[in-house]
Order: structure tokens, then sequence, then C-alpha cells
């Protein structure tokens, strides 16, 4: 019977470890705070209600590899003259007082053996939310579908697009 | 449930773990923007940056490739004269110099006794008055050893030190001191001619290392691949004189295992051998001049002495004499011997003789436009140092200022210069790296990386173009350093110093200012301003390739010295060579891994020192690939695997310098040996370079194997090795 529980427990426990594992390596768990911002930056509130384009902000997709997250400066241009602040707005302010870079979790990340660029995707006249989901209708931000070979490889082959190994791994 | 302790804790313990599973969070996972964009910072594109190389004396034209600040990667700079695109692994590896972990990150003040390596950290203010009251406590009792800089830092160095009634010292161990002193007594010009490899159809090379490391290693490498393959059904031939098969003698057509400090003798029995076939292009005065000089060299005695047979002789002259285009070279071990510089020479007649000077293929001298504000420093022997060690000795002089040199590494102990260390009152260095004599320092004033610090390169000899190089700050500067132009300067500027006309206010305005001196000398189209940006851009300037100078004069030899050996044949029956790694080159580039890991391309040993042995040797002393062996000369003895290498003769021992430091750093430190601790004291007679070939040693086995690490698995049996060429060209 002793034997019995422990084994039943140790089952179960690792059934949870193991799960946890799952669910957070397919990026679609968030526990514990792990893709919590520093600031409640919502898309929903910037992309959606104000209809800032996605550009405005993250200028580097166009000219660059990476699309890159704004400056401080940037939030500020706005964020200085608001007519009402709230606790989250007032953090920026703090940030920027302070002179101190807002640490933003970093949600995306490719492998260093695959060399992606945002700008070849534009340029084949890609929107953002093709890849990135609706972003102006989430509040927070998720961690995005998991960008794996076989994503990127079924899009390719569906728009025609060089499948060739040194497209990407060079 | 019943549930015990035990059962309680295991569970406990699972799901601690579980738990961990997903935690690990590390610093990438941050995406940190900026407060304020750069203007000139994409993030993900990278900058490339046109600056100068500084690893060694050369000074190639590097691109840096920069994201987001930080340094990534470097090539040659394709636009520049001396290196043409390429870059060497040494000039690879700099960024390792950058980053490396254990860089002096601000100034440091000695705490406790001298030596102890123990230091704490100071202001900059304060650091700079303490230098300054030195200088001040001691006036006209300042020497300053620097590595070999060029430019408008050597200028402000000497400016200084004349100001302040000091010497300066270029310093850095190098056959270049006995082929400028060769050159000047040959040609009376005192500087590095072009040795044009590239046009040449036949070279005969004495021991220049041009392939490994000698001068300008990539600027021979470029030519001597147009040499080989450059020209369409030209294959120049190349010929290698030396005692030990180094990686240029391995790419030779053939190998000459010659008797180290013999040399310069079979360069005579060449000489002798065009000669007497009618085969040389003199004039006629210098005809009866050459004959002079090699009536009293019998050929058996030139055949007895360098072990060199008669019939070898006789066809290397023939080879020689009637290539279109010949040429014969002359360093590393054929130069580190006491007749250095007659050796040197006597290769220099071999070029009258054949009458390639000033023609394509052959020497050619160029000097950079007189009227250029930038001037060319000659580097010091070893001998210049000994002469500082006694002014030390005798009280006249009492600081010692170090400047990215380090000669208690690369000066044997039995030179003594450790006594100035003792001596001095005051120590200072403005290394970036703990190395063994800043270690003994008494104030570290640490300078930029090259790679945070602007200078300019004026390009010595070597290239038909006038050259100067711009090297600019590519990051900015990763620790609390200072440029050590600005210290200098503002150390000329403080209350109490003697007047110095250095009136710049920083060291970047004096080098601007010297730039625009030579805007108005060469007569630039654009506004100085624009000027300025260009160079920047390109990495330098470089004019219209010059005529070559004449060469008035002509001179064989005198007479050749024998070569003089430290420890009598009996007690030592060995040559003993010290020769420059590939990538180590004297041990400064000992803490980047890199070129720790990059295996010696002969024996593909890595991370450490080897004795290389002849295998013949080996067999007498029952010695295999990797046991340890102890070399022992009057001065000191060492020990280190042996590697055994049918490419040196059976009388030669030789060890790659740069391993063995005592300091540098966690990658260098307490690794291999340093073959340069066991030398005798000796020079050459005319350069006054240390003659690091003439010293004498036995060997031992230890009865033990050592830690040897070779790329190559299948050379560290006997079998191969055994069965091989015997030492034997």
């Amino acid at each position: 019977m002793q034997r019995w529980t422990g084994a039943l427990l140790a089952l179960i426990v690792l059934g949870i470890a193991l799960s946890v594992g799952f669910f957070y390596s397919q990026g679609s768990a968030d526990f514990w705070g792990q893709d919590r911002q520093p600031v409640a930056f919502s898309h929903r509130l910037h992309a959606g209600r104000l209809r800032i384009d996605c550009l405005f902000c993250h200028r580097g997709a166009q000219i660059s590899p990476v699309a890159s997250i704004p400056p401080l400066s940037l939030c500020l241009s706005c964020h200085r003259s608001l007519k009402a602040q709230t606790p989250e707005t007032e953090k920026v302010l703090a940030y920027w007082n302070s002179r101190q870079p807002i640490p933003w979790v970093r949600l995306q990340r490719l492998p260093d053996f695959v060399r992606f660029t945002h700008q070849i995707h534009l340029y084949a006249g890609f929107q953002c939310t093709d890849c990135h989901g609706e972003v102006a209708q989430m509040s927070g931000t998720p961690r995005a579908p998991t960008y794996e070979m076989g994503w990127c490889i079924s899009c390719h082959k569906r728009n025609r697009a060089s499948e060739d190994c040194f497209t990407c791994h060079y | 449930m019943d549930l015990k302790r035990r059962d309680f804790l295991k569970t406990v313990g699972l799901t601690a773990a579980g738990s961990l599973l997903p935690g690990c969070t590390q610093a990438s996972h941050k995406l940190i923007p900026y407060l304020l964009p750069d203007d000139e910072i994409i993030p993900g594109i990278a900058n490339w940056y046109a600056t100068v190389c500084q690893e060694c004396e050369a000074g190639c034209g590097i691109i840096v490739r920069v994201m987001e600040g930080r340094a990534k990667k470097i090539e040659g700079n394709p636009t520049h004269p001396l290196n043409q695109g390429k870059l060497c692994a040494v000039g690879q590896a700099s960024l390792q110099g950058l980053y490396n972990p254990d860089r002096i990150r601000g100034p440091l003040q000695r705490d406790g006794t001298r030596g102890e390596e123990k230091f704490r950290p100071i202001g900059w203010e304060e650091g700079l008055s303490r230098w300054v009251s030195a200088l001040q406590k001691h006036p006209k009792g300042a020497v300053m050893v620097s590595r070999p800089v060029f430019g408008t830092l050597a200028h402000l160095f000497s400016e200084f030190m004349r100001g302040i009634s000091g010497e300066l010292h270029f310093y850095r161990p190098s056959d270049e001191v006995a082929v400028r002193a060769a050159n000047r007594l040959s040609f009376g010009i005192e500087s590095l001619p072009q040795y044009d490899l590239a046009n040449a159809t036949y070279l005969l090379s004495f021991g220049a290392p041009f392939v490994d490391r000698w001068l300008s290693p990539v600027h021979f490498g470029v030519a001597y691949g147009k040499m080989r393959q450059g020209r369409p059904g030209v294959r120049g031939q190349f010929v290698q004189v030396e005692p030990r098969l180094s990686l240029t003698g391995a790419s030779a057509d053939r190998w000459v295992p010659i008797r180290p400090g013999t040399e310069g003798l079979l360069a005579m029995g060449i000489g002798q051998a065009i000669l007497k076939r009618g085969r040389g292009r003199l004039a006629k005065g210098d005809r009866s001049r050459f004959e002079r000089l090699y009536a009293p060299f019998p050929v058996d005695r030139i055949e007895a002495q360098t072990e060199v047979p008669r019939e070898d002789i006789i066809r290397l002259a023939d080879e020689f004499s009637s290539a279109a285009a010949p040429l014969a070279i002359g360093g590393g071990i054929a130069a580190a011997q006491t007749n250095g510089t007659d050796t040197l020479m006597a290769i220099n007649a071999l070029n009258i003789l054949s009458g390639n000077l000033n023609r394509p293929g052959g020497i050619r001298f160029f000097q950079p436009p007189r009227n250029l504000p930038f001037e060319e420093d000659p580097p010091s022997g070893e001998e210049t140092l000994e002469k500082v060690r006694s002014r030390f000795d005798e009280g006249r002089r009492s600081v010692l200022m170090l400047y990215q040199a380090n000669p208690l590494f690369t000066l044997p102990p039995s030179m003594r210069f450790g006594e100035v260390f003792k001596k001095a009152d005051f120590i200072v260095s403005f290394s970036s790296f703990m190395d063994e004599s800043t270690a003994m320092a008494d104030l570290i004033l640490p300078d930029h990386f090259f790679l945070e610090n602007w200078s300019d390169h004026l390009q010595k000899g070597i290239i038909s173009v006038p050259a100067v190089g711009l090297a600019q700050p590519v990051v900015m500067p990763l620790y609390d350093t200072r440029a050590v132009g600005d210290l200098v300067l503002s150390a000329a500027r403080a209350e109490g110093m003697p007047k110095v006309d250095l009136p710049w206010k920083n060291f970047r305005e004096m080098m601007q200012g010297r730039w625009r001196d030579l805007s108005n000398l060469q007569a630039f189209e654009d506004p100085f301003e624009t000027t300025w940006i260009k160079r920047l851009q390109q990495g330098g300037w470089w004019g219209a390739p010059g005529d070559p100078l004449p060469v008035q004069k002509r001179e064989p030899p005198a007479s050749i010295a024998q070569a003089r050996f430290e420890g009598d044949e009996k007690t030592f029956p060995f040559y003993f060579h010290p020769f420059p790694s590939l990538g180590l080159n004297d041990g400064a580039g000992a803490n980047r891994p890199w070129l720790q890991e990059l295996p010696d391309t002969v024996t593909t040993a890595v991370w450490g020192s080897w004795i290389e042995i002849n295998p013949r040797t080996a067999e007498r002393l029952g010695l295999r690939t990797g046991d340890m062996v102890r070399v022992i000369s009057a001065f000191g003895q060492l020990e280190a695997p042996a590697v055994l290498f049918p490419g040196t003769r059976p009388d030669l021992i030789s060890i790659p310098i740069g391993q063995g430091h005592s300091a540098y750093g966690r990658y260098a430190k307490g690794r291999g040996v340093n073959p340069l601790s066991i030398l005798a004291p000796l020079v050459d007679q005319k350069s006054g370079a240390l003659a690091s070939g003439a010293t004498r040693v036995r060997i031992e086995r230890v009865g033990r194997p050592g830690n040897l690490v070779l790329i190559d698995q299948t050379a560290q049996g006997d079998k191969r090795n055994s069965g091989a060429a015997r030492g034997e060209a």
C-alpha cells in the first residue's frame, strides 16, 4: 500500500512537471509571470484603438533583419503629454526620468543558425499580421505561434519561395 | 493516505525540479531598447568601420563589423596597399583582445611590495598626479620603452621624452633591427625595402620566415601567392635555406638544412660561383672588389662549414644567376646570430651581384615623400636595453615607463633587465593587460584597446606606394581606460613640468592637425573636413607609386665574422633555435584562446609548448613524441614534451616562443615554457639585436610523458616519423 502511494505520487508529480514543461516549450502558457512585461503594454490599445502603424514603432522591420523595439524616447513623444497618467504610464515616465531603458521580456527568438530577415518578407508583400497574428486585438502580448522550421517551410511552399537550405542557413 | 516523511521529501524534490524546468531565464531573454535612437545605428544592420590593426608592426588596414556598438568581426581592408583585403589569424583574433576578460579595467595603484601583484583601483586624477609627481621628483630620469609605434603617437612620445630630457626606445624582439643595419651598411639606406616577391622568378631565402611571421606576413603572403600562381605560365621557384624546416620552408620547392650561423658563408659561396662563371651583372670597378671579398673563402671550406654539398652550392649559383628575376632575402634564424648583420650583408651582395636592385622582382627602396609630416622611428635592439639597464645601475635613470612592451618576458633573464625593475624608483605601465612587466609596476594607467582608440600608422618600406593608415575608434571604450596620447598630453600640460611644446587639447586634435598638414602638402581638393571624413572611410591615405630611391652605395661585406656560440660543443652538443610562433608571435598572442587553439601548421600542436627534435636524435635518447624532455643551457633549463620532427637537423633543438607566461591572464599564465628564458646574453655584433640562435644546449630525458596536444593524431605514433626523411633535403 505504502509503496503504491509513493509511486503514484511520483507519477503525478512527474506528469505535472512534464506538462508544464511541454506547454511552456510550446509557447502557449504563461506560468509564474515568465512572459509578464515590466510595463503592461497593450498592443490592443496602441495598434488597435489608436491605430498606430506597426512600423511606426518597429522601425527596423523594413530596413533590417530585426523589427526592433522602439527607443524609449519614441514612447515619450506621446507619453510626455498624456492627459491623465495611469499607474502603468507612470512606470514609463519613471524609467525615462531615471534614464533607464525598459527591460522588455523577449518573446520571440530564433536560434543563431537561422538567418531570418523581416525586410525581405515585407518587400514580398506580407503583412505583419500574417505571421504575428491580429496583435491589434491582443491586450497582453502572448508568445506567437512556434516559429519552427516546419512552419517556415510550409509557408515557403505555399508561396513558392525558395526551399534551399542556404536560403536561411548560411 | 499515509504519507511518510521520506515520501514527502521525495515529492517536494520532484516538484522543485519540475518547476525549474521552464525557469531558466537568461539575460539574453531581455530586449533592452535604446533610450535615445542613435542616428548611425539601425539594430540588426552592421556598420563597417575602417581602421588599422595594431597587433604587430606591419599595420594592416582592417575593416571592423560593428553591430549595435559591438565589434563582431574583422576583415582586411581591400583598398589598403599593404594587405590588399587579407588579414592574418592574429588580426582576426584581436577581437579577443578587446573583449578579453583579463583586461585592466581602470587605473591601478600598487598595494604591497613590488611584484606581489596586489593592486588597488584608484581614480584617474590621482593616477595622473602620481605619475606626474614621479616625473617631477626625478627630472631627466625617465626612460620609456614602447612597442614600435608609427605616426603621430611616435611623434608625441619622442617630443614628450625630449621635453623632459628622458630617453625613448621602441622595442619588440624582431630581426628588423639586423635587416635595417645590413641595409644601411650595404646600400646606405636604413629602411626596409620592398622585396618584390610578386615579380621574382627565383627566390632564395636564407631563413626569412615570410610565410610564418616576418615584417609583414600578410603582405608577403599575398606577394608569395602572386609569385607562385599569379602570372600565367610563370611559377616562381623558391628555395629555403634554414636549419629547421619552418612553415615557409615547407612551402618551398627545396629545403637546404644548413648549419646554423653559416648562412652568410653559403651566400659567399654562391656569389663566388656566380662570379667564377662570369654570370654576375656588376659594374667594372665592383667586380674586383667582389673578387677580393670572395678570395679568402675556398669552396671546400664553405662546404665543410655549412654542411651544404659543393654540388648544391653550384646548383644554387647556376639557378640564381640564370633566373630572369632572382631575389635573395635573409632573416629569421639567419639574422639571429652574432654575425647576423654580416650574413644579411652577404645575402645583399648576392642581390648586388645579380643586378636586381631597383628592378621589378628585386629589391627596391621606397621612402615616403620627404615632406610627409610623419617620421619613421627605428626600433631598438636588445643591446640598447642593456645600456638602459646600466644607466639605471648607475642611478642616472630612475623612472621606467612601459607602453605595451614586456621586456621581462621577451628579454632573456641573463641580460639582467630585471634589475631595472628592482632599481627603478617608479614604474608606470600603460598596458591593457597584466603582463609580466606590468605586474611589476607601481602604477598602471591602462590605455584603450586599439579598437577603441585614435591613431595613425606610417607605412615603412615594404610597399611601393606611400601610405599612412588612419585608425579610428570602432566601439566606445568598454572600461574606464584612457588613451595614452591624452595622458601624455595632460602630463605635458601639468604644472611644474618642463615646458614641452605640445599645445593640443587631446590626441585626436593633434592627429587631425598632422592630417591637415598632409592635406595641405598633398594639395587635396576638398576642404579638410571633407578630406578627413574620406580618409576615415577609406582607412587612411595612399599616394601614387613613387620612383624607387637611387641606391648609390653597393657595398659587399668587408668580411664575415664567424658566428659565436655560448656553451662548448662537448657539454652542450645542440644548437638551439627559439622561433616566433605563427599565432602567439613574441608572446603577446598567448592570452587569446583562438590563437592558443590555432594549430602550429607543421606539427599541429595547440595550447602549449613543445620541443622539436630530429627522430634520429630522439632514437638515440629513446624519446618518443610526447615524452618530456629537459633542455639545459648554461643559463637555465626548461621542460616540455618532445615532438619528433624530421624537418630539423639532428644537431638542432627548436622551441616556439610565446608560451611560458608567469602572468598575462587566465589563458596565458602557467602554460608551457619560454625558450627565451635560457638564452645567453649574446647580441649581433653590428646591429645589437639579440642573437637568439647563439646559445648551445643539451637535452635530457625526463622519463615521464608530457601533456602534448596534437591535432593530427596520425603523427603521434613513432612509425610515421621514424620512417620519414632524415633531416636532409
